[in-house]
């Protein structure tokens, strides 16, 4: 069995962050979203990775996995270009597949269980598509899956007004071979995109029987900022953190912190975690990182209190001021305005900024 | 709808019929390669087969 790893797509909702890289590279507990999936692939037995490229930020993605070397695996990238929907990206992996089956993986969705169950089970029939779903609480605003007793989806139904289940599907499929001769049959839709629901229901169509496999442990697609925060809690919440780097006799750490070698905690600085600190950064005294809190590479942090937020890296950030429930990107830097006059804030703020103040 | 691609024969990164008429000469994006692609590079069938249904390639 093969991946295709779906690394589109143009972030527009992870803007101003996504103007200078895409959205897969935007890291969760200090590494990147992208990496995490490459991790479910190599664990669920599969190191034949297929990166699908759009138009944006294929060089950062390349030179962030290379051919795969350092993750123990094999990458082939296929640039499908124009974003013309996930049938199109699957279609674009035909070559690359070959004969095998392939798990089909949205690179900016993160899963707490992995793959390897939605895999076994695929395996363990004669299925032309294996989709996990999980449950929600509004079935309305997702598409969704009605299944039979033995978990064989029935019918899929985009955006239902009555909702026959509550089992949405995530961004995670297995297909067999056949789904690329649906797709070569497939319309685009309204939107102008080849839609994987729409090859999903034409193997139902086909007589093909579809798996189904509900993940129990948390998903999240983090397309957006409120998104980033939340998974970054729940991986540093997950994760086993351990302590690389320097901590000062009279710094203060409490709970589960991850403190990446060559990072430095000096006196009078508080941490409490979960927390991430990443490699050289420096977190100075008077400065507190509060619960479920990530601080990227290259920073320094010197009186701020600053508590659920993300620091993605190489920021200085010298303020008394407090900071929570925030998305700071790379080279973000912020100072203190306290003895300049006329008082007041100021700010260089990017296109499509949020900021409450 | 159709799907055609084109394999670099050097590092096997493949790449859209739609982006190769875009460029129409490229340096190959697989990471080190230095072959060179063309639209040419797909056979005539599929080239006229995309030219003939471009808009379905278009966002």
């Amino acid at each position: 069995m093969k991946g295709v790893l779906l690394s589109g797509g143009t972030g527009s909702r992870l803007r101003p962050i996504t103007h200078t890289g895409p959205k897969q590279l935007v890291p969760v507990a200090n590494k990147p979203v992208l990496e995490y999936a490459i991790e479910d692939l190599k664990e669920a037995g599969i190191t034949e990775i297929g990166v699908v490229l759009g138009n944006k930020g294929r060089e950062a993605i390349q030179e962030l996995l290379g051919d795969g070397s350092d993750y123990g695996v094999e990458i082939t990238y296929i640039i499908q270009g124009n974003p013309l929907g996930l049938a199109h990206a699957a279609g674009c992996a035909k070559d690359f597949v070959g004969d095998d089956d392939f798990v089909m993986y949205l690179g900016d969705n993160i899963l707490k269980q992995g793959i390897s169950e939605l895999v076994e089970s695929f395996n363990r029939g004669n299925y032309g598509a294996g989709i996990a779903l999980q449950e929600v609480d509004r079935p309305e605003q997702f598409g969704i899956a009605d299944v039979d007793n033995e978990g064989n989806v029935t019918q899929l139904i985009e955006k239902p007004d009555d909702p026959p289940t509550n089992l949405a599907l995530i961004g995670i499929y297995v297909f067999s071979n056949d789904v690329f001769d649906v797709i070569e049959r497939l319309d685009p839709s309204w939107r102008g995109e080849l839609e994987i629901t729409d090859a999903i229901q034409a193997l139902l169509e086909d007589g093909h029987d579809i798996d189904s496999h509900v993940v129990e442990g948390w998903w999240k697609d983090t397309g957006k900022p409120e998104d980033i925060l939340e998974t970054n809690r729940l991986v540093l919440e997950d994760s086993r953190l351990k302590q690389d780097g320097t901590v000062s006799e009279d710094a203060t750490v409490e709970g589960q912190v991850d403190i990446r070698e060559s990072a430095t905690i000096q006196d009078g600085a508080v941490i409490r975690g979960p927390v991430s600190i990443a490699e050289n950064t420096v977190i100075e005294s008077g400065t507190y990182v509060g619960p479920y809190t990530s601080i990227g590479p290259n920073s320094t942090l010197e009186s701020i209190h600053i508590e659920n937020s993300v620091v993605i890296g190489d920021s200085t950030i010298r303020t008394n001021g407090k900071i929570i429930d925030s998305l700071l990107g790379r080279g973000a830097n912020i100072g203190s305005a306290e003895e300049e006059l006329p008082e007041g804030r100021r700010l260089v703020v990017g296109e499509n900024s949020q900021l409450k103040l | 709808m159709r799907i055609i691609t084109h394999t670099c024969p050097a590092c096997r990164t493949v790449v859209s019929a739609n982006e190769l008429e875009v460029n129409r000469v490229m340096k190959c994006p697989g990471l080190g390669c230095d072959n060179v692609l063309r639209f040419e590079d797909l056979d005539q069938e599929e080239r006229e087969f995309f030219l003939g249904h471009a808009e379905q390639y278009e966002l």
